[in-house]
């Protein structure tokens, strides 16, 4: 738990904290392994896929 | 009227230019009813994957607020210009009136060229040190003049009793 500390707010803008949950190869790590309340997970994954989006994160380590 | 957040991403070729845009984009956010409470230049950035072949993107933040309905005739707008790689409106409950963490981000690494600079000062700083060591020595001289009268002053004593 101590490894992954999640702020009270936070958005798709605060790449550092969504880069904590996403695997080497992009994809997001399950709240299972990270311990991750539910409703934490979920807000995470959007705002995961919002940054994706930006291209702020990548999506695959695949990108050329 | 709806709180939203926008980001623009503009293409980087033409990033001198984002004042520019600034300028259009807002006249055209006013003649929409949208009001700008906050803007951020964030400035040109590495995108994580490439987008329409440019590997850097110029990212704009805006939190504006205004007429859901009156969005979809900004978005048809922005769709078509070519200077935009990627936009991107959300609706947010709160607009939060901190500095996002991609702007912090960018300051700091314009920083970074600065605080290389107060390293190297820092580096050079030992050198003036070493010229400057003569001074503790005087200092050690004068704390040995003082321990001497401090001797002296003891031998006084003896020499009373």
């Amino acid at each position: 738990m101590s490894k992954y500390e999640l702020p009270k707010n936070f958005g798709y803008k605060d790449v550092n904290i969504l880069k904590q949950f996403i695997t080497e190869t992009g994809k997001i790590i399950p709240a299972r392994v990270t311990g991750v309340t539910a409703s934490n997970q979920r807000r995470l994954t959007k705002n995961i896929k919002i940054a994706r989006f930006l291209a702020l994160i990548p999506y695959t380590d695949m990108h050329k | 009227m709806k709180k939203y957040e926008a980001v623009i991403i503009l293409n980087p070729n033409l990033s001198s230019k984002a004042d520019d845009f600034i300028k259009d984009f807002k006249k055209l956010l006013e003649a929409n009813t949208f009001n700008i409470v906050k803007q951020e230049d964030v400035g040109r950035r590495q995108l994580s994957y490439s987008i329409n072949n440019h590997n850097k993107g110029h990212y704009l933040l805006f939190n504006i607020e205004g007429d859901p309905s009156k969005l979809i005739e900004i978005e048809n707008k922005i769709k078509y210009n070519e200077s935009i790689i990627r936009h991107l409106f959300i609706s947010v409950k709160i607009h939060s009136g901190e500095d996002s963490q991609l702007l912090l981000d960018s300051k700091n690494k314009k920083n970074e060229p600065e605080e290389v600079v107060e390293k190297l000062e820092k580096v050079k700083q030992p050198e003036e040190n070493k010229n400057e060591k003569p001074q503790p020595e005087e200092d050690l001289q004068s704390e040995v003049s003082d321990t001497k009268d401090e001797d002296n002053s003891e031998e006084k004593d003896d020499k009373d009793e």
